[in-house]
C-alpha cells in the first residue's frame, strides 16, 4: 500500500514537471553574451550604410539565402536558407547510431539507409544589422546573428539551435569583405 | 488515497498544461497585461529606440522575423530547446515619452509571467542607454 502511493506521488509529480516552464535566463544576458557580440560583429572603414547594406543582400545571394525582410531605416535584413546537414557532426554522429542499428538489425540494405539520413536537411536563418559608428564618419558596424533547424528525412525535427561558432562568422564576414570590396568597384 | 491521486495525475496530463478555452480570444486582465509588457523612455528617438530593441533581441539570440519602421514592430524567435516568439512595438507617448510593449510566447503558451518582461525590459534599458547616449 506505502509503495502503492509512492509510485502515485511520484506520477503525479511527473505530471506537474511534464509542463514545460521558461527557462529563468531566457530574456537574461549570459556570461557569454559579450563574447558572442563580438564573434557575431565586425566593424567595416569607409563604407557608406547603402555600400554595406548592398554588399551584404549580395554576399546573402552569392551563399544561396532567400532575403524574407529588408528594413533600410533601421540597417536591417533577414535572410534563410535550406540546405543540406550532411557535413555536420552531429548529423555524423546520427549516422554512426544508425550503422549500429543497422548491424544490430542484420537488415539487408543497411548502408543505403545510412546514407539516406544522412541527407537530412537544415534550415538556417539569420538577421544582418549594420549600425553606423555615431563617432566616425564612414564606418559601420555589422552584426549577424544565426540560427537552424535541423529536419530528418522523415521530416522530424532534430535539433534547432542558436550557431554560436566561430568560424562560421569568421567565414561569413571574409566573404562580406570581399563583397563590399566588389560592390565598390562596381562588380 | 492512493486512487485519489492517480486521478489528480491523469486529470493533470489531460489537461495538459494548455489552456482549452479561450485561446482564440485569451481572457485575463488585459490592463494588467499591458502593464506588465509595457515600459515607458522618455525620448522621442523612434529610430534609436527600434535599433536599441533590435539589438537586445539580437544579443538574446532572437532572429529578426518582420521589422517594420514606419508602423514601429518587429517580431523575432528565439530557438533553443524551446522556442519563444516575440513582437516589440514602439509607439508615441503624449509629452517627450516613447512606449515599448512586448508580448512573447514560450512554445505553444503566451508568457504571463511579469519577471520575464522585467527581465527583457531591463535588458533593453542597457541597450537604450548604449543608444540614447551615443556609446558604442
Amino acid at each position: 500500500m506505502k509503495a502503492g502511493r509512492i509510485i502515485a506521488i511520484t506520477f503525479l509529480a511527473g505530471a506537474l514537471v511534464a509542463c514545460e516552464t521558461l527557462p529563468e535566463d531566457a530574456f537574461r544576458l549570459n556570461e557569454s553574451a559579450l563574447e558572442l557580440r563580438e564573434i557575431q560583429s565586425r566593424t567595416y572603414e569607409d563604407v557608406t550604410e547603402i555600400e554595406i547594406l548592398s554588399a551584404s543582400s549580395a554576399v546573402l545571394q552569392d551563399l544561396g539565402y532567400a532575403i524574407d525582410e529588408a528594413d533600410k531605416n533601421l540597417g536591417l535584413l533577414s535572410a534563410s536558407k535550406r540546405a543540406s546537414a550532411k557535413d555536420d557532426m552531429e548529423i555524423a554522429g546520427k549516422i554512426a547510431l544508425d550503422v549500429l542499428d543497422c548491424l544490430a538489425t542484420l537488415m539487408i540494405g543497411c548502408e543505403d539507409d545510412a546514407y539516406q539520413s544522412s541527407k537530412d536537411v537544415q534550415d538556417i536563418r539569420m538577421t544582418l544589422v549594420v549600425l553606423p559608428d555615431l563617432k566616425k564618419e564612414r564606418t559601420h558596424r555589422v552584426r549577424v546573428t544565426m540560427q537552424r533547424v535541423v529536419w530528418t528525412k522523415g521530416g522530424d525535427l532534430y535539433q534547432q539551435e542558436t550557431i554560436v561558432d566561430s568560424q562560421v562568422y569568421q567565414a561569413f564576414f571574409d566573404k562580406l569583405s570581399k563583397s563590399v570590396f566588389l560592390e565598390k568597384e562596381g562588380v | 488515497m492512493t486512487i485519489r491521486i492517480l486521478v489528480v495525475a491523469f486529470l493533470l496530463i489531460l489537461a495538459g498544461c494548455a489552456a482549452s478555452t479561450g485561446v482564440i480570444t485569451a481572457s485575463g486582465s488585459q490592463v494588467e497585461l499591458r502593464q506588465m509588457q509595457t515600459r515607458d523612455y522618455e525620448t522621442l528617438d523612434k529610430r534609436g529606440t527600434l535599433r536599441a530593441v533590435v539589438a537586445t533581441l539580437q544579443d538574446l539570440g532572437f532572429v529578426i522575423d518582420k521589422a517594420d519602421y514606419d508602423l514601429a514592430t518587429i517580431s523575432a524567435t528565439k530557438l533553443q530547446d524551446y522556442e519563444i516568439r516575440m513582437t516589440v512595438t514602439v509607439r508615441e507617448r503624449e509629452g517627450s515619452w516613447l512606449a515599448v510593449r512586448a508580448n512573447a510566447r514560450f512554445n505553444e503558451n503566451p508568457i504571463t509571467d511579469p519577471k520575464a518582461y522585467q527581465d527583457f525590459f531591463t535588458t533593453l534599458d542597457k541597450a537604450m542607454f548604449l543608444t540614447l547616449h551615443q556609446v558604442d
